[in-house]
């Protein structure tokens, strides 16, 4: 199982530096997420683009069967929005063009933000982090955070399997506490945890006065510098078009 | 520099949610270069002065401290758990909650780091350290991958590259099989070697024979008797369990037993459950191959075998909780699919609190119990000795309540099949004792299968033995 920031070093294909990454989150926010310049038609083709980045990502690290069905997903939901939409009236318009819509801009953002957590690793998001001058207080609690999610997903299985037993599921007769059982025991096991790791951390040193030392090598190399000259020509292209240069 | 790595004079500490003190008034001394053994019952206290050795208490752990603790010279109230963390290491007892990164090599890395040495000299701590402990295959893995004994080496190298004088270690085999526990002992006898000063407290004694130089029982917070290491191995396992302590040597190690079922005492065969082609491969590689096994109804049975040895994919498969299992179990003449035997069987779990689900006893134990009645339910809980609680939150309970209460609501379902898996780790002589003891009470009717490697609790409870090894009989 591949989860969040529990990267498989050895199989994780193309490495891009954290920040490249956080890059490429960041225009996806803007110009799919927050359709900025999408009355640029320029900018509207980039982007197009741009949201295939996170499959060809996910595409590198072998994930084949996600890339594939999450990518005819989009190019469905797209052509949809595209040419399905100008032709429907009514309720089915805005229902269609709703959901369209939602699923187009928001898709390529969690799609990247799943690759984000499950190819990087808590180092080196720490080593990221420290070289953008972001201060301690703010990058361990959120370093904590992160190492509590693959615990939590698998605490979180073992209550479903403890569930079943029991018969508690969608159709068993007690399915009204699906999710009032569920959380009971998830909180419990994750208060033990949460304490006992911070335990564990502080007796070895998280959090002393001294500058910490990060042994992760990150840094930029071809595949970042490619990605990078992308977003910065999608900025550039924006600006052009604001101005009226392109259209 | 005194010749004793740590002081602790007349402390007494209650933890602040605690109505009894954890420590009375306690004194010890550890001397530089010892291995020092704590032992005693559940709740004497020993977990406590780990706690106090590694700066956790007063620090991270709060409460009302008296006296005084003063760890390689320094006064621990006026010390920051970080500062005494480049020179008192710890290894805790619960690898799921002691690991801060993903992968191995980070993790090892991770206490350097927080150290803020150069890079170059991380990496060569990392390296030596994985060589002196024999762990260079198990670099630049991820955690999640590891078996129970391989995390507990990596907690302990990445304890030992912080280099530090004093290591602390709480319960540290409590999830461990004998092998693992083997490896263990040779990493204490090397740091012991080098010079370290080491603490254990433990319930488990026997594989510390030949590593400690000195035994403290403790009990209510106190230390009642000191050993040298020779006196305390040679107590007989009466005088142990007068103690509270678990045996020190074990009498029969079933792993030595030829594999497949072995019958324990004569047992009244009544009929079979009967598993036919269990065939089970995950992704890479078989997890178990057995084409038919029988199991005596009513029996206890232990299932024992080697980490790894498909013990747990066994009991998932016959539990009906493994997915795309095929094969099929057949109890007194029917046959069941996986999908029915979910049913029909119920696993009580490591962890009990995955498996409390409401917030009295009673509504616990009538949640999934069909057809029975209030009156039912509370004559079990009487059974099992827990009916003075049936009001109480189960999560506010005990382990051992907890597990009682568990064993209750199955029992309440009608379950034929009982699985327990690992019921005694981390419990001491007392929390054994009753756990083998509610075992054998549960009778006939239902057949019960234990995954463990607690050799005492075989002994004192179980039929029948069924060793495993690489998914076979």
């Amino acid at each position: 199982m591949t989860g969040f920031f529990s990267a498989d070093l050895n199989n994780r294909g193309l490495v891009l530096d954290p920040r490249t990454k956080l890059a490429v989150m960041l225009s996806l926010v803007v110009f799919t997420l927050g359709g900025t310049g999408s009355h640029i038609q320029a900018v509207r083709y980039a982007v197009i683009a741009l949201s295939i980045v996170p499959f060809a990502l996910h595409a590198t690290a072998k994930r084949y069967t996600k890339t594939v069905v999450l990518l005819c997903l989009f190019i469905l939901v797209k052509s949809a929005e595209t040419w399905l939409v100008p032709r429907l009236s009514g309720a089915s318009l805005s229902i269609t063009s709703v959901l369209c819509m939602l699923f187009v801009r928001l898709m390529p953002s969690l799609s990247m933000g799943s690759y984000m957590l499950c190819s990087t690793t808590v180092s080196e998001f720490l080593a990221a982090m420290h070289r953008m001058h972001i201060p301690q207080q703010i990058t361990i609690p959120l370093s904590v955070m992160f190492r509590f999610f693959p615990t939590v997903t698998k605490e979180f299985s073992s209550i479903n399997t403890a569930m079943k037993m029991r018969d508690i599921r969608l159709g068993g007769k007690n399915a009204a506490g699906l999710v009032e059982y569920r959380l009971v025991p998830l909180m419990v096991c994750s208060v033990n945890i949460g304490s006992e790791l911070s335990a564990a951390a502080l007796t070895r040193g998280l959090g002393a006065k001294v500058k910490r030392t990060n042994i992760c090598k990150i840094g930029f190399h071809l595949p970042d510098a490619v990605v990078l000259v992308g977003i910065v020509a999608l900025f550039t292209l924006w600006i052009l078009g604001m101005n009226g240069v392109v259209k | 520099m005194t010749d004793n790595a740590a002081q602790i004079k007349g402390v007494s500490f209650r933890y602040a949610n605690g109505e009894e003190g954890a420590l009375n008034g306690i004194d010890l001394e550890i001397r530089q270069g010892e291995c020092l053994l704590l032992c005693g019952g559940s709740g004497c206290g020993k977990t406590t002065v780990t706690r106090l050795l590694n700066g956790l208490i007063p620090h991270y752990f709060e409460g009302d401290m008296q006296g005084e603790v003063t760890v390689l010279g320094k006064d621990i109230r006026k010390t920051s758990i970080e500062e005494l963390a480049g020179s008192v290491g710890s290894v805790f007892q619960n690898p799921r909650s002691q690991f801060f990164c993903v992968d191995t090599t980070s993790e090892i890395a991770f206490g350097c780091e927080n150290l803020g040495l150069p890079e170059e000299e991380i990496l060569t701590r990392i390296e030596k350290t994985a060589k002196d402990m024999d762990i260079e295959k198990l670099l630049g893995r991820s955690i999640f991958n590891l078996s129970g004994g391989e995390k507990q080496k990596i907690a302990c190298a990445s304890t030992a590259a912080m280099l530090p004088q004093l290591i602390v270690l709480d319960e540290p085999t409590s999830n461990l099989d004998l092998d693992s526990i083997e490896e263990l002992k040779k990493i204490l006898l090397m740091w012991k070697k080098q010079g370290k000063t080491i603490v254990i407290a433990e319930h488990r004694l026997g594989w510390i024979d030949g590593v400690c130089d000195r035994v403290l029982f403790m009990q209510q917070g106190s230390v009642k008797e000191e050993f040298s290491a020779s006196d305390f191995f040679a107590l007989t396992t009466a005088q142990l369990n007068g103690r509270g302590l678990r045996a020190v040597h074990i009498q029969t190690n079933y792993l030595e037993t030829k594999t497949g079922m072995t019958s324990l005492i004569d047992f009244e065969q009544r009929g079979t459950i009967r598993l036919e082609n269990f065939h089970y491969t995950y992704a890479d590689q078989d997890a178990i191959r057995i084409d038919t096994l029988e199991i005596p109804q009513g029996s206890v049975t232990a299932v024992v075998g080697h980490n790894g040895a498909g013990k747990s994919t066994l009991i998932k498969c016959l539990c009906g909780l493994q997915k795309g299992f095929k094969g099929s179990t057949v109890i007194g003449g029917k046959r069941f699919k996986p999908k029915q035997m979910l049913t029909l069987s119920y696993m009580v779990m490591q962890d009990v609190n995955h498996q409390l689900f409401t917030d009295t006893v009673l509504d616990e134990v009538l949640l999934s119990a069909g057809s029975c009645s209030e009156e039912k339910a509370i004559g079990l809980l009487e059974r099992l000795d827990i009916a003075q609680f049936r009001k109480r939150h189960p999560m506010s309970l005990s382990g051992g309540q907890k597990q009682r209460t568990a064993i209750a609501s199955a029992l309440a379902a009608d379950k034929k099949l009982l699985v327990f898996d690992e019921p005694t780790s981390g419990l001491d002589y007392a929390g054994m004792e009753s756990t083998a003891k509610l075992i054998r009470s549960l009778g006939c009717d239902v057949t019960v299968l234990i995954v463990t490697h607690d050799m005492e609790l075989i002994r004192r409870c179980c039929t029948h033995v069924l060793h495993i090894e690489n998914g076979n009989i």
